[in-house]
């Protein structure tokens, strides 16, 4: 039915708007589009990059895509043009590796302008199914509508996986097994909490993750490649607001350790290094290779104090045995951010385990309300780490993860407005070489990021449909049944 | 047969121009209530948004009548002819079924065609009620009314059919007539009920009566003097009923923050001279039109007091209590505060709605803090409004005018207040922040006097001495 609206909607959009370019006036400079696609590169099976002027003076706009062969794809609109989403594709394949060419008219009130050409890259590295996020609306304490979606990046389809009008509560912390969505890990929060886990595409259960030996509930979830092991922190969260920053609110922990779950034993995994009171430990990550895990760690602040922009996190690591589920006896500091006078969040490590991405900001670790914040990658094979200058902005850049070829990225930026967090994509060569972010494609995309309210929380990718079934989903969740986790006995502790 | 006719048009009016002025002088500030918990937009996606659901026509309708409560009277005239529209269709509908017209009185049953409404009535007493039950209602009765209109036979069981389906879409399969998602709305059902059943009651009685030569009563005093009387019956009884159950306490509670909103000062000095609040809300808007005016000080202890709490309430996780916060917050200059207890807020309105006077004042402190794109996306969205669209039109062109926003006399002044230096803050205002906000701005005899009101509320004399001196020092 909402296809049919859109078709009938584009109809009359081609009814309104269809004449030729004519006595145009030739401009030197390129246009200035929304989104910012200029020379961007893409993946072969993105959607289609639909844009509208930046200016909304524009009465009517044309572009035109060419390629090398000859071939051409040409859009008229009022407000954006609207690719064919077929011939597109189609164009896209023929021209995988090679550029186009993208030339954009725009008619004012003293008539048409055509601009110079700028060109799109299509990259020969695919990128995977679809992303899946949350969309909530930037606040603080108090929560409205919100829900876990997924998109198929190849078209505009964007379906709920569950929604928090199923169910009195929130919902956060999605997280897959390298994109494989038959791994899966889900919280709810508020006065139905739960972990909903789901393994090898086994019925989803609901866990309470809280145990007399952790400090709370399990966040930040993330997959071991072998399906076998989630590692998770827990938080003691806390948030003040400024009176006069820039940034407006700090979310800091007053107390955060780590913990490994181990799936099929139903047993979390403790070990004393990543435990101490006088660390906060978060944000654990496997290595590509399931030997390591990664972590942010800072020294915790004197009870009562607080000096919030002197915590500051390292990027470290800690052995992990995936045989026995034990620890390495000994963290080593990856960055030393805390020399910076910066702090890392978000330790991404790329699946082929070549590169780690993580963002950087002044002090803290929830880097999305953090306007300096940026994103930056570290070569493993070297030790180097550099600003990913093509994939950040003047404004925040905050979570990010990888897609399972490890060439793509998905970002979170508030380069848009400062505020509502859009997902972008930029390229990652073997060599670290990092293209343009490109924002996510839209069928009308002024329409669609300016109409909604929503900030798209913790993008990440999926490697096909979900088959979330969240009516299934929602009676567990409003069932009073829950299985606890357990703990592993451990003489060392 | 006429005359019976006007009678019973008369009683229509009747009780129209009761539910009109009910509304009109002892519920304005529900309505208002209503309408700032919703935002209605005259955009395809907002309208899709809503009509695709089961339900959503009549959703969509309850919403759009609503935003017209912005200004009571149109919004209790809405309701009167809506609760009136709903009595003549159950009176039609049970000509319908006795297969006479609406004009042949029911005699003493006639009365009964006016539970449904008062039903409804008493639906809409609470705050929380939607007028989408309401419309819900009208669209059933006028499905059922239109399928009766096909003559008998199987036409007219395919057309009720179709009509239950359509029903469904339009209004049998909604969930959204009450703000709380999770509370049955009794008495919306038993007037839906009470609109269909009622007609069936009347024509099976009817039917019994008919025996007795009904034909015979209506050339008789008793044709005028049974409709009447029912009528008054119901009238009487449901009325005494609606009044009992009006909550004119929340009506004045509503009041003080509907007069903070659109900052009547005088309005709310008048009204707390003529009865002193004793509620929260009340006092936190009796003190800040006593600021407002420069009498916050002087005459502090004339008004009833609630402490610190009566002054600057610490924010709640509602969506109402913490509105006149926001506005004392705004007036005040503490604009971060302000619009973080304006964002929690709306949060925190049940039915996932968002808020015309919200959105509004988004724009505003996003304009005085200079994010200007944030800004333009709530004006972008209020000049979708009906109401808000002026003011959105006039306030764009600000956006990035530094020199127009420093002229503006709200705008200018507000970013004037701001503060100079940057300090953590969380629920609860501390005098440390109103004393830092007016040494930002020693010229900001709001936060000057709050401060002073807020050492006179706690008895902190030491305090007040030290920020006199203070005062003295830094002026000289």
């Amino acid at each position: 039915m909402k296809q049919a609206l859109y078709i009938f909607i584009t109809f009359l959009m081609l009814v309104a708007c269809t004449e030729s370019v004519s006595d145009a006036r030739q401009e030197a400079s390129q246009p200035r589009i929304y989104p910012d696609y200029l020379g961007v590169t893409i993946p072969v099976n993105i959607a289609p990059l639909n844009f509208c002027m930046a200016d909304e003076q524009a009465l009517c706009m044309d572009a035109v895509i060419t390629d090398r062969h000859g071939n051409s794809l040409h859009s008229q609109g009022e407000e954006s043009v609207d690719f064919d989403i077929d011939d597109w594709h189609t164009l896209l394949a023929q021209n995988r590796g090679d550029s186009l060419s993208v030339t954009v008219s725009a008619k004012y009130a003293d008539g048409w302008h055509t601009y110079r050409p700028f060109s799109i890259c299509i990259s020969p590295d695919s990128i995977d199914y679809g992303i899946c996020y949350r969309l909530i609306e930037p606040g603080y304490e108090v929560w409205s509508k919100m829900g876990i979606y997924e998109r198929d990046l190849s078209s505009f389809d964007e379906r709920a996986l569950i929604e928090n009008t199923q169910f009195e509560g929130c919902v956060n912390c999605h997280s897959f097994n390298r994109g494989n969505p038959a791994d899966m890990s889900l919280h709810i929060r508020g006065p139905h909490g739960a972990t909903l886990l789901r393994q090898n595409n086994s019925p989803i259960v609901a866990y309470n993750t809280k145990t007399d030996q952790t400090l709370g509930l399990c966040v930040y979830p993330y997959w071991h490649p072998s399906g076998h092991y989630v590692a998770y922190s827990t938080n003691t969260t806390r948030q003040l607001f400024h009176s006069a920053d820039r940034n407006r609110i700090e979310v800091f922990d007053e107390a955060s350790d780590l913990q490994v779950y181990d799936v099929e034993k139903n047993e979390l995994l403790l070990s004393p290094l990543v435990k101490q009171d006088s660390i906060y430990e978060t944000f654990p990550v496997f290595s590509a290779d399931g030997r390591s895990i990664y972590f942010c760690a800072a020294r915790a602040l004197p009870e009562g104090s607080h000096a919030l922009d002197s915590i500051r996190y390292n990027l470290c690591r800690i052995d992990f045995d995936p045989v026995t589920g034990n620890f390495g006896d000994r963290i080593e500091t990856i960055i030393d951010a805390e020399a910076q006078h910066k702090s890392v969040s978000f330790p991404r490590p790329s699946y082929d385990g070549r590169f780690l991405c993580y963002t950087l900001s002044d002090y803290g670790q929830f880097s999305i309300w953090h306007h300096e914040a940026d994103l930056y990658l570290l070569d493993l094979a070297t030790g180097e780490s550099r600003p990913m200058t093509g994939a950040n902005s003047d404004d925040t850049e905050s979570f990010h993860n990888w897609s399972t070829n490890s060439r793509w990225l998905v970002l979170s930026s508030r380069r848009d407005d400062s505020l509502f967090t859009r997902p972008y994509f930029c390229h990652v060569d073997t060599k670290g070489h990092v293209t343009k972010a490109f924002m996510l494609p839209q069928r009308n995309p002024r329409r669609f990021y300016r109409d909604r309210f929503f900030s798209f929380n913790v993008p990440d990718f999926v490697i096909g449909p979900t088959h979330f079934d969240g009516r299934k989903a929602s009676r567990l969740i409003n069932d009073e049944f829950r299985k606890d986790f357990g703990v592993r006995k451990n003489p060392t502790l | 047969m006429k005359r019976v006719t006007i009678l019973h048009s008369a009683f229509t009016i009747l009780f129209g121009v009761a539910v009109l002025l009910f509304f009109g002088l002892a519920y304005p500030h529900h309505l208002h209530y209503q309408e700032q918990y919703q935002l209605f937009l005259f955009d395809s996606t907002y309208v899709w948004d809503v009509v695709r659901l089961p339900g959503g026509v009549a959703d969509l309708l309850g919403r759009f009548c609503t935003q017209f409560f912005l200004y009571a009277w149109v919004g209790a005239f809405i309701i009167a002819l809506l609760l009136s529209a709903v009595q003549l269709l159950t009176l039609r509908l049970a000509s319908a079924f006795t297969g006479q017209t609406a004009e042949s009185a029911r005699g003493w049953l006639y009365g009964l065609s006016f539970v449904p409404s008062f039903l409804l009535w008493l639906f809409l007493l609470d705050e929380h009620a939607l007028l989408g039950g309401v419309w819900a209602v009208l669209l059933t009765q006028l499905a059922l009314w239109a399928c009766l209109q096909i003559p008998k036979g199987w036409k007219r069981y395919v057309a009720m059919i179709i009509a239950i389906a359509i029903l469904y879409w339009m209004a049998f399969g909604g969930s959204h007539y009450y703000r709380y998602p999770t509370v049955v709305p009794t008495l919306l059902y038993a007037a839906w009920l009470s609109a269909i059943v009622l007609p069936i009651i009347i024509w099976l009685l009817h039917r019994v009566k008919k025996s007795d030569n009904i034909q015979q009563q209506n050339n008789s005093l008793t044709s005028y003097l049974s409709p009447l009387t029912s009528f008054a019956l119901v009238a009487l009884v449901m009325g005494s009923l609606v009044w009992k159950n009006a909550n004119l306490k929340a009506e004045k509670v509503m009041a003080y923050d509907f007069m903070a909103c659109h900052q009547q000062w005088n309005r709310i000095l008048e009204t707390v001279n003529a009865e002193k609040p004793n509620n929260q809300i009340g006092v936190t808007v009796q003190n800040l039109a006593l600021a407002m005016r420069g009498m916050l000080v002087d005459h502090l202890f004339d008004y009833n007091q609630n402490g610190i709490l009566g002054l600057l309430p610490d924010v709640q996780s509602d969506a109402t209590s913490p509105m006149p916060t926001a506005e004392a917050f705004y007036q005040l200059g503490m604009i971060y505060v302000a619009q973080r207890t304006v964002y929690e807020a709306q949060e925190a309105i049940l039915d996932f709605q968002k808020s015309g006077r919200c959105y509004k004042r988004l724009a505003q402190t996003n304009l005085i803090n200079g994010n200007y794109e944030v800004a333009r996306k709530y004006l972008t969205a209020l000049q979708k409004t009906l109401f808000y669209r002026d003011w959105a039109n006039e306030t764009l062109p600000l956006l990035g005018n530094e020199e127009a926003i420093a002229k503006h006399p709200e705008y200018g002044r507000l970013r004037q207040c701001a503060y100079d230096e940057d300090f953590y803050f969380s629920d609860h205002v501390t005098p440390e922040m109103l004393e830092s906000l007016f040494f930002s701005n020693t010229d900001n005899r709001l936060a000057f006097d709050y401060l002073r009101a807020y050492y006179m509320l706690t008895n902190d004399r030491d305090s007040y001495a030290r920020l006199l001196l203070r005062l003295q020092t830094d002026t000289k």
